[in-house]
């Protein structure tokens, strides 16, 4: 199920869309122009990522060091990646920030776009000002922030000994620091999907209900909120699973330390595979991880989309 | 749509599926006929400039090779990435660890057993070498510049308070106490970069991990515990209290600077020492060129004559197996090796030229450590014989911030396990 398939069918409640009455052509075939455009796009996928992809399965049955000589290991690597607690503690770590940084990012970016789409002064010029950390690269602002962590937060707030000490050395307190840059981060990016879903919606909704009498909150509960419906399941989805490979922010800010307390499934594939040349053992864990993601998405667009409104 | 524009549609659209065809084949070779171009992958941050003079004395006298440096951080893990996918650079430089050793051993490198230029090279390098892994019986890489991982001192502060180099270690915290007393940090930690705790870990560790406990350890296979003939739990206790009673003697907010700090703080006179090695020499001179080092094995023992200086391999030379430059890079590291490059690569990296009859530089640090090296008393780096797998330096940065001794020793003893239990051997001669 793509992206677009799960926008189209949660904006219809599941519907089966409605078909515009085909027009009769010649040979009831779509010209061949249009095979002609797809078909570099679908080799340059296939190059780039089906083919590696498959490769990535076939070695993680192996004992393929990633160079040299390798033999046939069968599901090995898959039992010793169960057997592997510090594997089980990356997957822990990983889904807590997920779902932390998930139900912040959409906190925040809803209020926010509310806002935004409100009549304020100097609407465009904010509605930029909110969008810049999507342009920025998030390695760079991973290091400014790190600065900002290490030398500038202990001297602003010198008397909670927990900044005093730099919050990136302190091995329960390391992870909301990361949170902290991955919401700032993605916040832009869900804000402009939540503006778009928010345009949407006809003014005449909001007159009607102000002339029964509803309240703010009355409007935003029983008019926005349901009829974003469809934005707010491509946000969740689309955070989840981008938090879930959460890579860059650690690697700027904490490199999975103190210890490995924050070390997520991303970076320890990554660790293990390369620095630590364990590369079949963690291409299996990378396709366990991919299967788990594919479920937990697909988990999440079956219950978000039965309560989605339309009209 | 009418039926030209349709062909010139397909037209262009054969053409782009064309060209992404040809884009994901490999890169076409460059087949220069007049100059040789090599890529010099480098992986020392502090050697560019010397690399970058060497390089240019190179060229002049042959002009047909061309060599572009290529500094990187984080070699080893890049140099796995450029083998996985099949471009290995033409001249490699690599720190001679735990990692070179297995490279070595998966045969990717060239042989040198019958360059002339390994008889100049000193044998004890070269055995260093050989127990990190080789493939077969094969030579796998030159030792260039060795190393040495101690303390180093600032000679100054230590002449004004009348210190001596101590040589127990009931010495060697008496004198922190010292310091401690006189208003002197003794120490600059440097956490926040997680390695710089593993070079004191190493130091303290040789002491237990002499009698051959790394083969024991491998002997022993996934029975590792606390009840193991040998195991980090049993054996590594005493040497990690000894590194944390070191770290309690830190500045304040060790755990958040930098290894740039520390070189820049103990350039500056604010600490009597570092629980660096020689390697930081240079970028503390960088800071403050008039400074006095000196430098002394830590004394993770009561006997003065015990102590052994932990040293190893800082630089080792090497190339690809198979590589169609192989003699124009040969001719580049055939000159490294000439006695006068040597000496002034060692001299101005602070480290001990592998070339036998090389001249070790005057400068104090690198001749206070001397005699160990003409006696014999050195040993390697314990982190080599630690598969790369086992996450030895968040282990150790997490036990300096929280100073459970025990988590740490029975982490590094189930992630020791683990491995062993997965690593499945290769199976020689089917290769595939």
């Amino acid at each position: 199920m793509t992206i677009t398939q799960a926008v189209r069918s949660s904006a219809t409640d599941g519907a089966a869309p409605k078909r515009a009455g085909r027009i009769r052509t010649e040979n009831r075939r779509a010209s061949a122009a249009f095979y002609w455009m797809v078909w570099p796009a679908v080799i340059a996928f296939a190059g780039f990522h089906t083919l590696p992809v498959l490769v990535g399965i076939f070695f993680s049955f192996t004992n393929y060091a990633g160079y040299g000589a390798w033999n046939f290991v069968g599901l090995s690597n898959y039992f010793n990646l169960f057997q592997d607690d510090r594997v089980l503690q990356a997957y822990g770590f990983s889904f807590l920030f997920a779902i932390v940084a998930t139900i912040l990012t959409n906190a925040f970016s809803l209020a926010i776009a509310l806002g935004l789409n409100a009549k304020i002064k100097a609407r465009n010029f904010w509605r930029g000002v909110y969008f810049v950390p999507y342009i920025l690269a998030i390695l760079v602002i991973g290091y400014v922030f790190q600065f900002f962590f290490s030398n500038s937060l202990p001297k602003i707030l010198a008397g909670i000994p927990l900044f005093a000490d730099n919050i990136l050395a302190n091995e329960q307190w390391a992870c909301t620091a990361i949170v902290a840059l991955a919401v700032w981060q993605a916040c832009a990016f869900a804000i402009i999907i939540y503006l778009s879903g928010l345009q949407t919606i006809p003014a005449e909704m909001y007159e009607a209900a102000s002339l029964d009498g509803a309240s703010a909150w009355r409007q935003f509960t029983s008019i926005t909120f349901p009829l974003i419906g469809a934005f707010f399941t491509i946000n969740v989805v689309l955070s989840l699973k981008g938090f879930l490979q959460v890579f860059d922010p650690i690697v700027a800010l904490t490199n999975g330390g103190p210890g490995t307390s924050t070390e997520s499934v991303t970076l320890l594939i990554f660790r293990g595979g390369f620095s630590g040349g364990e590369f079949a053992y963690q291409t299996a864990n990378a396709v366990v991880f991919f299967i788990v993601i594919t479920i937990v998405s697909l988990f999440q667009f079956r219950v978000l989309q039965r309560r989605e409104a339309d009209f | 749509m009418t039926k030209r524009m349709r062909t010139t549609v397909r037209a262009v659209a054969v053409l782009a599926t064309a060209g992404l065809a040809i884009g994901l084949n490999a890169c076409a070779s460059d087949a220069s006929g007049e100059v040789t171009t090599l890529n010099f992958f480098q992986f020392k941050g502090e050697a560019l400039e010397d690399f970058n003079q060497m390089i240019a004395d190179f060229e002049a006298e042959n002009p047909d090779i061309r060599i572009v440096q290529n500094q990187v951080a984080d070699a080893d893990t890049l140099i796995r990435t450029l083998l996985v996918k099949d471009r290995v650079p033409d001249i490699v430089t690599l720190n001679a660890n735990g990692n070179f050793g297995r490279l070595a051993e998966a045969g990717v490198f060239y042989d040198f057993s019958d360059e002339p230029v390994l008889e100049t090279i000193n044998p004890a390098v070269q055995d260093i070498l050989a127990d990190l892994g080789t493939y077969g019986d094969e030579v796998n890489g030159l030792g260039y510049v060795n190393n040495a991982n101690g303390v180093i001192y600032n000679a100054a502060i230590f002449e004004e308070q009348g210190l001596e180099v101590p040589e127990t270690w009931d010495e060697f915290i008496a004198l922190c106490d010292a310091l401690t007393a006189a208003g002197i940090t003794p120490f600059y930690g440097t956490l926040a970069d997680s390695w710089t705790g593993v070079p004191s870990w190493n130091a303290l560790g040789a002491y237990p991990a002499q009698d051959d406990f790394f083969d024991k350890m491998r002997a022993q296979g996934t029975d590792i515990g606390p009840d193991s003939e040998v195991s980090f739990q049993k054996d590594f206790a005493e040497m990690m209290d000894q590194q944390y009673t070191l770290y309690s003697y830190m500045q304040d907010g060790y755990r958040g600077k930098t290894y740039d700090d520390g070189n820049a703080a103990f350039a500056n006179g604010e600490v009597a020492m570092l629980l660096q090695g020689i390697w930081a020499t240079n970028p503390i001179k960088q800071v403050n060129p008039d400074i006095e080092m000196g430098i002394f094995p830590y004394p993770g023992t009561d006997d003065p004559d015990d102590r052994l200086l932990v040293s190893g391999v800082d630089v080792v030379f090497t190339m690809g197996k198979n590589n169609p430059k192989q003699e124009a890079a040969m001719r580049f590291i055939d000159y490294a090796f000439q006695t006068d490059v040597i000496e002034g690569f060692a001299a101005s990296q602070n480290m001990v030229p592998s070339v036998e009859g090389a001249q070790i530089s005057d400068d104090p640090a690198l001749q206070s450590v001397k005699p160990f090296f003409d006696d014999g008393r050195i040993t390697g780096f314990i982190d080599h014989q630690i598969p790369p797998a086992v996450p030895l330096i968040p282990i150790d940065q997490e036990f300096l911030f929280n100073g459970d001794a025990e988590a740490a020793l029975k982490t590094l003893d189930n992630e020791w396990r683990k491995v062993a239990a997965r690593t499945i051997p290769v199976t020689t001669g089917e290769d595939q």
